[in-house]
């Protein structure tokens, strides 16, 4: 059987977003010797430059649909345009990027082939027979390898993990661009509402207290702020079920539905790291991790990992800080690091 | 997600027995409140709460009621075990059709599986409309079709209209799940469920096996701070400085 693969172009607003090139790294892992050329395909209302992009830079065939009355994302029309022109030669496998949109039409184009749909994709695990995909569970405490038996696969490969390749390729790939005539039978788009949140204050902190579930009630948040406090150009964010219960507005909320944050110094605190969150933050500098809870998956991501109980540790870490500067006595206070445990 | 989750000795899934206490998928509780929500906007509405699982769902089922559904179907697995989403949407398609509901509402994904992939695949088996990731909804006054909002990137909202019946897989925060209600839990633990062992739906052939579990490895090589937590503040406090994060 002949490994063809096929990626999906992510892009929005006329720009073709990072993670399409990691969508090509990632196709380009899965390929094998006897595997045809990867084949790019893109759809939009008007598609020719980032097609044209793609194609230079990656130096592989791009196929653009060019949809006019798509100016913003439908599910139905990606899922139909899409089953039309691969059922004719059903690929081995379709790359999408596990994003808003990747999440919407993966499934749906995965039934429409006939074939099996493996979502949140970290890494590749070859296997005895046949390859495996890993891919998170229970908020990333373990992974599962999951193997594909069926003839096509659709894959959403998770941004931020999959390294693009960093030289542009010697030749362009070859560009095509059809017109395509068709009409949503069920879904209507009527356009898209800016968010009404504001991640500025986030966006712009040197150093960002994160406060998860483990704060256990809104009143205690106010530890958070204490914590925060102590550090010049600092801000409070949160999870996503941390705004879900209004404890914080969802300016502040950090990950995939959130903000994307890279700051100096990121302190999870009671976050328990499921991969929406981590992906929003697994850029920062530095990042420390308080849990109580020993196997929380956001010790995977941090610098220093302290397994503590928010309401208490966070009291005694302020009240040192506070001891200490008023002092005035410096570091001379404390005697060298112990050598780091490891988990 | 407060409980270690640890993989059994063979590696083929997790030590299910070791978990203390089960609820209801956080997303669920979302579209199971909207459903109510629904309910009470349009007088003859009915609500049914489906769960695919092993025997224990039946206690998720029952809290449904209580939230108030009016009644409450235990598609089971019989036992422990992976699942993929193919075969849970299959399952969920098969009983529901040819039943005439307006709208099938599921959380936007779940928290153990996370795919986020069983709404999107019940509306293709039964050849619906479906939105994904609805963070607010509102049917139409003639009720054939239904305003949604679904949430994309950075806050902002997709706005469409589909003709119902249709699928919603709803997001967390398009509302305020309430607690179940003490007469309504009354009444879910006295009904009879609807109990369909998945033996007796049409087969259909999963699509992925999984291989085995592993634990993830660390991405960043952690430091552990120990001892008591006086000391563990002082040495936080010194990497800090260290860092000229603080004065």
């Amino acid at each position: 059987m002949q490994n063809s693969i096929i990626v999906i172009a992510d892009h929005i607003d006329g720009q073709v977003s990072p993670v399409t090139y990691e969508l090509i790294a990632f196709a380009q892992k899965l390929q094998t010797s006897e595997s045809p050329a990867i084949k790019v395909l893109i759809l939009g209302a008007e598609i020719l430059n980032s097609a044209r992009e793609i194609a230079a830079e990656s130096g592989l065939e791009v196929v653009g649909f060019e949809i006019p009355p798509m100016a913003h994302y439908n599910g139905e029309l990606y899922r139909n345009v899409l089953t039309e022109h691969l059922l004719a030669a059903p690929p081995a496998f379709v790359c999408i990027a596990h994003t808003s949109p990747g999440l919407d039409y993966a499934p749906s184009l995965a039934m429409a082939l006939n074939g099996a749909c493996i979502g949140g994709i970290e890494d590749i695990v070859p296997a005895e027979d046949g390859i495996c995909f890993a891919r998170p569970l229970y908020g990333g405490k373990v992974m599962a390898h999951i193997r594909p038996i069926s003839a096509t696969t659709v894959l959403t490969i998770q941004p931020g993990i999959f390294k693009p390749c960093q030289h542009t390729a010697e030749t362009s790939g070859r560009v095509a661009v059809r017109p395509i005539s068709i009409k949503p039978r069920w879904w209507h788009s009527l356009g898209v509402k800016d968010g009404a949140t504001d991640t500025a204050g986030i966006a712009q902190a040197d150093v960002i207290v994160a406060a998860g579930q483990g704060f256990g009630d809104r009143e205690n948040l106010d530890l958070a702020h204490q914590l925060a406090s102590i550090f010049a150009k600092s801000a409070v964010a949160g999870s996503r079920i941390v705004c879900d219960r209004r404890w914080l507005e969802y300016g502040c909320q950090v990950g995939v539905t959130g903000a994307t944050v890279s700051p100096r110094l990121y302190v999870a605190c009671g976050i328990s790291g499921a991969i929406q969150h981590v992906s929003g933050m697994r850029g920062s500098e530095f990042i420390i991790a308080i849990n109580k809870d020993p196997a929380a998956a956001i010790f995977q991501v941090a610098d220093i990992c302290i397994v503590a109980d928010l309401m208490t540790f966070i009291p005694t870490l302020i009240e040192a800080y506070q001891n200490i500067r008023d002092s005035g006595m410096g570091s001379k206070l404390f005697s060298p690091i112990p050598q780091p445990g490891s988990t | 997600m407060e409980n270690p989750i640890l993989i059994d000795d063979r590696h083929a899934w997790i030590q299910s027995d070791e978990i203390s206490e089960y609820r209801m998928n956080r997303l669920d509780e979302f579209a199971l409140e909207e459903a109510v929500l629904i309910k009470e906007a349009f007088s003859g509405t009915i609500v049914d709460a489906v769960s695919v699982g092993p025997d224990r769902s039946t206690e998720v089922i029952r809290r449904s009621i209580g939230m108030g559904a009016n009644a409450g179907i235990h598609i089971a697995t019989g036992s422990e075990g992976y699942h993929s989403s193919f075969e849970i949407a299959a399952w969920i398609a098969e009983y529901a059709r040819g039943k005439t509901y307006d709208l099938i509402l599921t959380g936007a994904m779940s928290e153990d599986n996370m795919q986020g992939q069983v709404g999107s695949m019940i509306a293709e088996r039964l050849a619906l409309p479906c939105a994904t990731a609805v963070i607010f909804e509102k049917i139409a006054a003639d009720k054939n079709t239904i305003y949604v909002e679904r949430e994309i990137k950075g806050g902002s909202r997709d706005t469409l209209e589909l003709p119902l019946p249709a699928v919603l897989t709803i997001q967390s925060g398009i509302n305020t799940p309430r607690y179940p209600s003490l007469s309504n839990l009354l009444r879910a633990n006295k009904l009879e469920l609807a109990k369909i062992p998945i033996t007796d739906l049409a087969q259909t052939a999963s699509r992925e096996d999984l291989v085995q579990m592993v634990y993830p490895q660390k991405v960043r090589a952690g430091t552990v701070l120990n001892g008591t937590e006086e000391e563990k503040a002082k040495q936080l406090i010194r990497i800090l400085r260290e860092r000229a994060l603080i004065p």
